[in-house]
């Protein structure tokens, strides 16, 4: 029907908006690098009240991992941009008062998170049982490499290690090239964080209904496994898959190509119906010489040669007009620029100018989960190390100014080094600032 | 308490027998022909307990035939297989006016309906959200696609099916794999990463809007777009674009924010080296004799930069040295010190070296039948692997319907007429 576009365009720019989804659940994270925080930044989109607990001084050391060591006014975009919408205070839970406030803060809260190592925090005092029994309505999610319990729970984990110990990291690569490469940009955390947000809000979700909370054990590596069918298909032949370049075995034909513009266009070919309709746009039988033998390993090449040599002899813009014109998968290759620029990201809303009160106009990407009554929004971006210290302590735990000073004397609470990723910008009046000094919510 | 202790609690604890599930009498509606991104929503939503009927055509789903090199069991394809186990089948010929008429009582009547067809379509047959959500007002549409249901590159390119090859091409992601200085060619991921992003994605929006249908009363309608999810949820993209005002060139073999990071080959094997912190690089260069390089290497700052051709300088003696070294070695030595506190480590750092394991080295790790989280299905005398749901929650554990793997289960005529004769969650008791 004519209008389907610019009926759901209007749904969404000016539809009815209600209440953020998740106001009024409090979320306490104790987290590091990209895995437990980016649980806590989607749970913050939606509008929970999500408090960051770190070390003072340094804070989370992904303060200090900017892309090529590049800051933004001295903040690291990476950071800020992931733990927008949080509440940054310090507590170090090796100091015995800390954690007592700790345990105060998390009495109070829906969502407990945290990806240290499998048992530290049991062993301080702050694991699901003892949490469980003062906040029996408490959603606590344990974020790791390889679980909870078993042989592996102990071994240690970043992106690349999961990646390494599932058997992924020997996945990407060129058949005949003796180099692995990574699933990039951190796919081992930021898959496995989004598992977890589900599982979070799945489990609110029952709570709601039942008044029940629970335990999740989140893992990077079963996150990894679930759409791994390369495993399956394992047990069933014996043979692994390993390094395929660019064709993807669960294709019919699938490649990246030169187009005769000097461009890259990848095409896939799922099922039939869509070979039929590339023979079509190519003008020539891709299906009767292949009968019966389609996706066997020589049919695909032999397809993939087909494919290549058609793609060679046209440019990027005659291959999309022949996807769009007859209907099969193709797609130009962006690059970080092309994403970056794309005008149809921008008017999604996937990208976005958010002008933080801090750190001014900045182009970051919005959740790519758009909703038409309750969309994610970015608030603020991410703060320097203790920056809400004393706002949360007020908000959540009444403390006064004078129990506040008394908890910074004693170096129970603490703010940033004076180093990049942890401090304000230059310019900034922190004195001054009412949020820092607890007058003031980020949004009033 | 002892580590076997804490182990036993745990196991015990997340033990699944006779749990409830917590989407239990959530009804999901599947339209998802051709496109297995959409089954793989439905099949989270499943795992979590939510009933799925999935529409397929007269003859079938094409997707069925969609494997590694075509592999089938019992006539299916292994996606098919996981992502469609335990759902109900209910087979339309949608161009028939009573069949349209038939899924119009099954839209009208369930929580949720996953449209991953051609956008506009279920629309033009008066199927789409603006039709069924004034008769269903607390209906949750999810629309999954290449690029959306709203936008004009949306409409443009509506007729372009979707595949997770040409949406990680979008999502710039094969420009960042492969080392140039091989093969100067974008290279994919191998496994199906935008695809299972935006699946997730697509879930959690689900999720949000039937959390916050339980205070509103209201459903709403959910995009997501394949091309788009995977580069927004990484962040870097954006980031690199708008600091740089450059595109990260690709070098797959490196990282962009700390070095080393990534797969190295060692004298016997492969093992992944991450090095967060400048001690932790010290104590790999200790570990693997060249502290020669530490003037040089010292600070992230040495080791991450844009200036590639410099990196690769250090790279290549890193590469060289790691070859002297078995695999094994390599893991003793980074783990020789044992346990540390957290703050001793920082100050005397450990590189993190793990074996990367082919697969048949990885499944054959116990962990994972410990946990569960593999099962084994037997099929002609063989034993299946399918790997688990991965929501592992004590009360409501996510469950993959492995018992139903094969039983292809088509809805008959009086268990659809049961089913659109209630509303799903409203069947379910509340306390």
């Amino acid at each position: 029907m004519s209008g389907y576009f610019e009926y759901v365009e209007k749904l969404f720019k000016s539809g009815e908006k209600r209440d953020p989804p998740l106001k009024g659940i409090k979320v306490l994270e104790m987290t590091h690098y990209v895995y437990g925080p980016t649980v806590g930044a989607v749970l913050a989109r939606f509008g929970a009240e999500v408090v960051k607990v770190e070390p003072m001084g340094e804070g989370d050391r992904y303060r200090a991992a900017a892309m090529w060591m590049r800051m933004f006014k001295k903040a690291n975009l990476n950071y800020i941009a992931l733990n927008a919408n949080k509440y940054v205070i310090t507590l170090d839970a090796r100091n015995a008062k800390a954690r007592e406030i700790l345990f105060k803060l998390a009495s109070k809260a829906d969502v407990f998170i945290e990806n240290m190592r499998a048992g530290l925090l049991d062993a301080l005092g702050l694991g699901y049982a003892h949490l469980s029994k003062v906040n029996p309505r408490v959603i606590y999610v344990s974020c790791s490499g390889y679980g909870q319990y078993g042989p592996l729970s102990k071994a240690p984990s970043f992106d690349v290690s999961a990646q390494g110990i599932i058997g992924l990291a020997m996945k990407t690569g060129w058949p005949d090239v003796d180099e692995f490469y990574k699933v990039p940009d951190y796919f081992g955390d930021y898959f496995p964080a989004m598992v977890a947000v589900a599982t979070v809000l799945a489990a609110l979700y029952y709570r709601e209904r039942t008044g029940r909370g629970q335990y999740i054990d989140a893992t990077q590596a079963e996150s990894l496994f679930r759409f791994f069918y390369d495993v399956t298909y394992l047990s069933l032949t014996g043979e692994e898959i390993g390094k395929t370049g660019n064709v993807d075995p669960l294709a019919i034909a699938s490649g990246i190509f030169p187009t005769s513009d000097g461009k890259f266009v990848a095409i896939a070919i799922m099922d039939e119906r869509q070979l039929s309709a590339l023979s079509k746009a190519m003008n020539a039988d891709l299906m009767g010489p292949y009968k019966g033998r389609l996706r066997t390993k020589e049919c695909m090449s032999e397809l993939n040669e087909l494919i290549s040599r058609w793609a060679s002899s046209k440019t990027l813009d005659e291959i999309m007009s022949c996807a769009k014109a007859y209907g099969f998968p193709a797609a130009p290759v962006l690059t970080d620029l092309d994403v970056y620029k794309d005008p149809w990201r921008w008017e999604r809303g996937s990208t976005i100018e958010f002008d933080d009160r801090m750190y001014g106009k900045v182009h970051m990407p919005n959740l790519p989960i758009h909703m038409s009554a309750t969309p994610p929004k970015v608030r603020w971006l991410g703060r320097p190390v203790g920056y809400h210290d004393r706002l949360v302590l007020k908000k959540w735990l009444g403390y006064t100014d004078e129990e506040i000073k008394r908890l910074e004397e004693e170096g129970i609470i603490g703010y940033w080094d004076q180093a990049p990723g942890m401090c304000p910008p230059d310019a900034w009046d922190i004195d001054n600032d009412p949020v820092f000094r607890g007058e003031k919510d980020e949004c009033e | 308490m002892s580590a076997s202790k804490r182990d036993e609690l745990l196991a015990k604890l997340f033990s699944p027998e006779g749990k409830p599930s917590a989407l239990e009498g959530i009804k999901v509606v599947e339209l998802s022909i051709s496109n297995l991104v959409g089954s793989m929503v439905g099949a989270l939503l499943r795992e979590l307990g939510a009933e799925v009927v999935r529409v397929e055509p007269p003859d079938g789903d094409p997707s069925r035939e969609v494997s590694p090199y075509g592999v089938k069991v019992k006539g299916l394809g292994i996606p098919y297989l996981i992502e469609n186990a335990g759902k109900k089948i209910l087979r339309l010929d949608l161009e028939r006016e009573e069949d349209r008429e038939e899924l119009r009582k099954l839209l009208v009547s369930c929580d949720v309906i996953i449209d991953a067809l051609k956008p506009g379509y279920l629309d033009s047959m008066n199927l789409g959200y603006r039709s069924i959500s004034s008769e269903n007002p607390r209906v949750i549409y999810l629309a999954i696609s290449p690029y959306g249901h709203f936008s004009k590159k949306a409409e443009e390119m509506s007729n372009v099916p979707d595949s997770d090859l040409t949406a990680q091409a979008y999502n710039g992601y094969p420009s960042l794999i492969g080392n140039p200085s091989i093969r100067p060619v974008p290279l994919r991921a191998g496994i199906w990463a935008a695809w299972a992003m935006a699946a997730i994605c697509a879930v959690t929006g689900i999720l949000v809007a039937l959390y916050e249908r339980l205070k509103s009363g209201k459903g709403q309608f959910i995009d997501v777009a394949t091309h788009e999810a995977l580069a927004a949820v990484h962040i870097y993209p954006i980031i690199a674009g708008f600091l740089f005002e450059r595109s990260r060139p690709q070098y797959g073999f490196l990282d962009y924010l700390l070095y080393p990071f990534g797969i190295f080959k060692t004298k016997d094997g492969y093992v992944t080296v991450a090095t967060p912190f400048d001690t932790d690089f010290r104590a790999f260069l200790k570990l693997i004799k060249r502290w020669d390089l530490e003037p040089d290497w010292k600070y992230a700052v040495d080791r991450v930069t844009d200036d590639v051709d410099r990196i690769v300088e250090l790279d290549r003696e890193i590469r060289k040295e790691l070859m002297k070294y078995s695999t094994q070695e390599l893991i003793r030595k980074s783990s020789s010190r044992g346990f540390l506190p957290e703050a001793l480590r920082r100050l005397v750092g450990r590189p993190v070296i793990v074996k990367s394991y082919t697969l048949r080295e990885a499944i054959g790790e116990k962990h994972w039948y410990v946990r569960q989280s593999i099962l084994k299905v037997k099929v002609d005398g063989k034993e299946m692997l399918v790997p688990n749901s991965p929501f592992r929650m004590s009360e409501t554990p996510g469950r993959m319907p492995v018992e139903k793997i094969f039983a292809q289960e088509f809805l008959t005529k009086e268990a659809l007429a049961a089913m659109t004769s209630r509303r799903g969650e409203e069947s379910v008791r509340t306390s």
